[in-house]
């Protein structure tokens, strides 16, 4: 093989950079070979060419309604205006132009809506859009009509801008009932992490019987599958994988709407009142139960908000109104979980207390000066009105009678004092009395837990170790004083305080135990609480955990599920003892039970029963209070029975027979239908459930976060509400 | 009869020898035209077909980059002609001046430079037109190594009587001068920092050495040298994390197959999928569902080989090493500048077609490179018409 040519060393040069290339390229060929058709585990793309996205159809929310099958919570449609961002981008101006006109007709700007409809991440902050990112975004809920038809009449204006009808929660009494429905809100990560089938379109209970009875009302969410393209656009809807969502079940509840909306009105009004004789009347609740079987008819408080407000999302503005300091706490349900000293109105457990543990005689007379001095102090009637003569226990509840209850309640404590020297465990008859009748332990209504209070009273254990706790800062308030405080009164007060809990806070006095007996000093009761323990003394002492829902209702029209009041415990009260009281209290029985002359007079006069408390807070005004009772009717045996418990009670109002007295006759003239029908069918509560008619079968369609789409309350003419791409211009 | 035999009359042979120094000068070499125009409308084909689905789906026109591809073709085609009309000769005026002006070029970068995918290689000249210069440097340096060393060869030539051999080894002060040739864009490719381009600079500089013939101790010493730095680079931190990382998904593929090595797992299930005929033009669904990312560009070899199976990228192969094959017995043909240039170019082209299809096939790390004649991109089409333009006129000439 001999060259014809000399093979220099340039020859060489180039052989090897043909080697080189040469080498090159037959490695290549090698691997394409190897990775096409040789290789035995060839890659596959499992993700597959077009991949499934799931847009969730949210279930609308199951319906709140009252003892009558009349609607508290349903579902509202609303139009609801999405922007479809992929569309938007795919535009040669990438939908500035769209989106500057959706911002003029919104009143927005194009900036701030482009900002919405982009998806989050750690690099885009709020506003931004939460959800997925290949579902059309909602930029306006509660589209006008003028919009709606100016961005359906002019689709080629609006590519990727579809109106969609969607369901939400709809509160179609406004206020009504408010502390008690509660409020909804937007699925949080929280929520999420504790359920996880919540997704970011639901929404959830956040207090009261909304929150209370989530799981309920909040039904299935349904499904729409769509085939989406690498790039995450929708190809294709995916037959068979849908599903319809399906509508939570419908909670019925005891209240009846009209004596709600009548304890509402009374309130309102008696504030009003109350304001217009000078009284600072900040605040009031209303609470109407069925004393027989612990179920609640009307719970109203004073200040009171608009849940509707809550619906998609609460506006900062908004909220910071219902929250400002000045503004009265209006979201806090003063009916179930406020809590305030009973004043009078505990004279019922003290009565029971003192007769049932033989420490007074029902047959005997005790006096009731105008003060009476215990451990060095003098404790005086209200206004130091005193009887000249001893009185019955009877007429001592009648006329209110503080000091008839000190010298018994003094007595208790000396004993009781003379038990710990010795060494033996206090009776502390009164405190275990209070605590059958619930005070101190929340009342176990199906409301969340935080929503309902528990009153409270004191005794040598609490208040022993309350002091050890807080020994050092009260020493600590006493020094320093309390140089924020503005009120001089206040400062000294308070300073005065903390000097006596420095030192002797672990005390429990003979003072202390009389202003038990009166139903002040620490003891708090809420008036939920209250009611139930006059119900306790109509209904021959049971103690109920008293209800505000009682059926769950299906879609298609079944109950499920009843729900019944259990009895918690018993009052260890005799049945004579409480008929007693009740009947001490009968305001047949006239100007000799304090409250009652609201009630002379009126034709139903006989038939209720009353307590009236005026309680006495530093610094405050004195908060008026009514327990009562009626229609009374007595049974074979001849115990009296009554069909309600109303308990009223105005904050800063003055004494219960000028405030609350008159708020409650205004609820019983409508219960009883003194002046035209009762708002109650026989002026007794309901007691068949109503007939709830089965749900129409819902047609849904994908809607955007939160509501959900309510196929058949959609207009004929309305848009499609199925994202649809309009306009892909080339 | 030898395979490195070298006769007019045998046009065929596989291995260009080196003719004597009177030669005539000849006409176009079809072939080598023949093949970077087969590679440069099969480039068109598999770019429109890597971007029809994703710019309807986007809303823009399927064809867009179909046509802009062509009229990148067209361009280089003139610069072609344009180029390949030159006499070879003049080089030696023109050799410094590309060299310079792309070395401008690549300093303007810093300057005024846009950052595309991590590199600061692009110089925006409004809309859409960019330029790469880096492309244009890889011609700058190879012309500019040719010429310095033929230039060089000549001086001592014409200054010692005894006649020397054109093929005789560059001196220590040649080699000196070309390693500050390479040194200089190599060093501000590396900062932009575009990896691909400086070793695509390597390989050709490399050849152009080879072909120079600077002795094995220069080359091998240059290689080890190659080998430090590129080390020193990965472990001292001169890269950009994002190129450690590409390496490291190269060495380790199954690790990260959703960042760095997120290409190449995609590009290797499109061209596995297609199989020995490929699943037909348009018909890729990895390629349609638009899976590989900078599919138009770095990894349309990925298209060829899921649409047009084995046969279809071991055609372009083919292609490359027949454009390979007519560079080299251009060289050989060649007088010694002529013949550096036409090595460097064919170095140029067979590396990065290599690094290129290389990466595609996970044999390669991923560094931002197009094929040859064949990815989307208007500066390196240009660099390339330009480059088959200097084969065309060194083989004239």
């Amino acid at each position: 093989m001999a060259s014809r040519r000399r093979r220099g060393p340039g020859a060489r040069r180039l052989t090897v950079v043909v080697v080189l290339v040469a080498s090159m390229m037959l490695t290549l060929a090698g691997r394409l070979y190897y990775v096409q058709l040789l290789d035995p585990n060839k890659p596959v793309q499992t993700a597959g060419r077009l991949h499934d996205g799931t847009i969730v159809v949210p279930a609308p929310r199951g319906q709140i309604v009252d003892a009558r099958g009349r609607v508290l919570v349903d579902n509202t449609s609303t139009q609801v205006l999405t922007v479809n961002r992929e569309t938007l981008l795919a535009l040669p101006d990438e939908g500035t132009s769209v989106l500057a006109r959706l911002a003029t007709l919104l009143g927005s700007t194009a900036a701030r809506l482009a900002a919405e409809i982009t998806p989050c991440s750690p690099r885009v902050p709020a506003p931004c859009w939460r959800g997925q990112p290949y579902q059309p975004v909602p930029v306006a809920t509660h589209a006008s009509t003028a919009v709606a038809l100016a961005v359906s009449e002019h689709r080629e204006q609006f590519p990727g801008v579809t109106l969609a009808t969607v369901t939400q929660p709809n509160y179609p009494n406004g206020t009504l009932a408010a502390h008690l429905l509660g409020y909804t809100g937007e699925v949080t990560a929280a929520d999420k992490k504790a359920n996880a089938a919540l997704t970011d379109a639901d929404t959830v209970g956040r207090s009261g019987l909304q929150q209370q009875y989530d799981a309920v009302l909040r039904g299935i969410d349904g499904k729409q599958v769509v085939r989406l393209t690498p790039q995450g656009t929708v190809a294709a809807d995916v037959a068979g994988g849908d599903m319809p969502p399906v509508q939570g079940n419908t909670l019925v509840t005891s209240i009846d709407a009209d004596v709600q909306k009548l304890a509402e009105m009374s309130l309102e009004r008696q504030i009003g009142d109350s304001r217009a004789k000078g009284k600072r009347a900040t605040s009031g609740a209303v609470i109407v139960m069925d004393p027989n079987t612990g179920r609640v008819i009307a719970s109203a408080s004073y200040p009171t908000y608009s849940p509707q407000q809550f619906i998609g999302g609460i506006s900062k503005a908004n909220y910071a109104a219902l929250t400002a300091p000045d503004s009265g706490d209006p979201l806090l349900s003063r009916a179930v979980a406020g809590q305030y000293a009973p004043g009078s109105t505990f004279k019922l457990i003290t009565a029971s207390s003192l007769v049932a543990h033989q420490q007074i005689a029902l047959d005997g007379s005790y006096a009731c000066p105008s003060s009476v001095a215990i451990d060095g102090r003098v404790k005086t009637n209200y206004d130091s009105e005193s009887f000249g003569r001893p009185l019955s226990l009877q007429d001592a509840l009648g006329y209110s009678c503080d000091t008839f209850f000190y010298a018994p309640a003094a007595a208790e404590y000396y004993a009781d004092q003379a038990r710990v020297s010795a060494g033996q465990k206090p009776t502390e008859f009164l405190q275990r009395t209070a605590a059958a009748f619930g005070v101190g332990r929340a009342p176990g209504i199906d409301l969340p837990a935080a929503e309902q209070a528990s009153g409270s009273y004191a005794d040598r254990e609490t208040r022993r170790a309350r002091w050890t706790a807080n020994q050092a800062q009260y020493c600590k308030a006493a020094k320093r004083g309390f140089p924020d405080e503005p009120d001089p009164v206040q400062r000294a007060y308070r300073t005065a305080l903390a000097a006596e809990n420095c030192t002797d806070g672990w005390r429990y006095r003979a003072g202390d135990n009389a202003d038990m007996a009166i139903g002040q000093g620490e003891t708090t009761m809420s008036p939920l609480q209250l009611a139930l323990a006059y119900s306790a003394m109509l209904n021959g002492g049971r103690i109920f955990a008293p209800t505000f829902g009682w059926a769950v209702v299906d879609g298609a029209g079944r109950v499920v599920r009843t729900i019944t009041p259990k009895v918690r415990s018993r009052v260890p009260v005799p049945r004579s003892v409480l008929n007693y009281i009740t009947d001490s209290l009968a305001f047949s029985r006239g100007w000799a039970v304090s409250g009652a002359f609201a009630y002379i007079g009126s034709p139903y006069q006989s038939l209720i029963g009353g307590k009236t408390g005026t309680a006495e807070v530093f610094g405050h005004q004195d908060t008026s209070w009514l327990a009562s009772w009626g229609p009374l009717s007595r049974d074979a045996t001849g115990n009296p029975h009554a069909k309600f418990v109303v308990v009223g009670m105005v904050e800063q109002a003055g004494t219960g027979a000028t405030a609350a007295g008159p708020m409650l006759k205004r609820i019983y003239d409508g219960l009883l239908g003194a002046d035209g029908p009762a708002v109650i069918p026989g002026s007794r509560p309901e007691t068949v459930l109503p007939r709830i008619a089965p749900q129409v079968r819902v047609t849904s369609t994908p809607a955007p976060r939160g509501p959900t789409i309510h196929g058949e309350r959609r207009q004929p003419d309305a848009a499609p509400t199925r994202p649809i791409r309009v306009g892909v211009s080339r | 009869m030898t395979l490195l035999a070298r006769d007019p009359r045998a046009p065929f042979s596989l291995m260009p020898s080196v003719l004597p120094l009177e030669r005539r000068a000849r006409g176009y070499d079809w072939v080598l035209i023949a093949a970077a125009l087969a590679l440069s409308l099969a480039g068109a084909v598999l770019v429109w077909a890597a971007t029809r689905d994703a710019a309807r789906a986007q809303g823009a026109n399927p064809e867009g980059f179909l046509y802009r591809h062509l009229t990148n073709l067209a361009i280089a085609a003139v610069l072609m002609v344009v180029v390949s009309r030159c006499d070879a000769r003049l080089l030696r005026l023109f050799g410094p001046i590309v060299y310079v002006v792309s070395l401008l070029g690549l300093a303007a970068v810093f300057v005024v430079g846009t950052t595309v995918n991590g590199a600061h290689a692009w110089i925006r000249l409004g809309g859409d037109l960019q330029l790469q210069p880096s492309e244009f440097m890889k011609l700058g340096l190879v012309v500019g190594m040719a010429v310095l060393f033929a230039q060089r060869d000549a001086e001592r030539r014409s200054c010692s009587e005894h006649a020397r051999d054109e093929d005789a080894s560059p001196t220590t002060s040649d080699v000196l001068l070309a390693m500050i040739l390479i040194a200089v864009p190599l060093m501000m490719v590396m900062l932009q920092p575009d990896l691909g381009s400086a070793m695509v600079l390597a390989a050709a500089a490399f050849g152009v050495l080879i072909a120079a013939g600077v002795r094995a101790r220069w080359t091998i010493g240059l290689l080890l040298l190659t080998v430090l730095v590129a080390v020193l680079a990965v472990k001292g931190g001169l890269l950009a994390e994002y190129q450690v990382a590409r390496f490291s998904s190269f060495t380790h593929p199954g690790q990260d197959t959703q960042g760095a090595a997120y290409n190449v797992t995609q590009a290797h299930i499109a061209i596995a999928n297609g199989g020995l005929f490929g699943t037909g033009l348009f018909d890729g669904p990895q390629t349609n569902g638009g899976f590989v990312p900078e599919q138009r560009t770095d990894f349309v070899f990925s298209v060829a080989g899921e649409e047009f199976g084995l046969l279809g990228g071991a055609a372009l192969i083919g292609l490359y090493a027949v454009l390979c094959w007519r560079g080299m017995r251009i060289a050989a043909d060649s007088e010694r500048a002529g013949r550096l240039v036409a090595i460097g170019v064919v170095c140029w082209i067979a590396f990065q077609a290599f690094q290129n299809i290389g990466m595609n096939l996970g044999l390669m790390p991923v560094t931002g490179l197009p094929l040859p004649f064949v990815s989307y991109g208007g500066s390196s089409m240009f660099a390339q018409g330009l480059a088959i333009g200097l084969l065309q006129a060194v083989r004239r000439s």
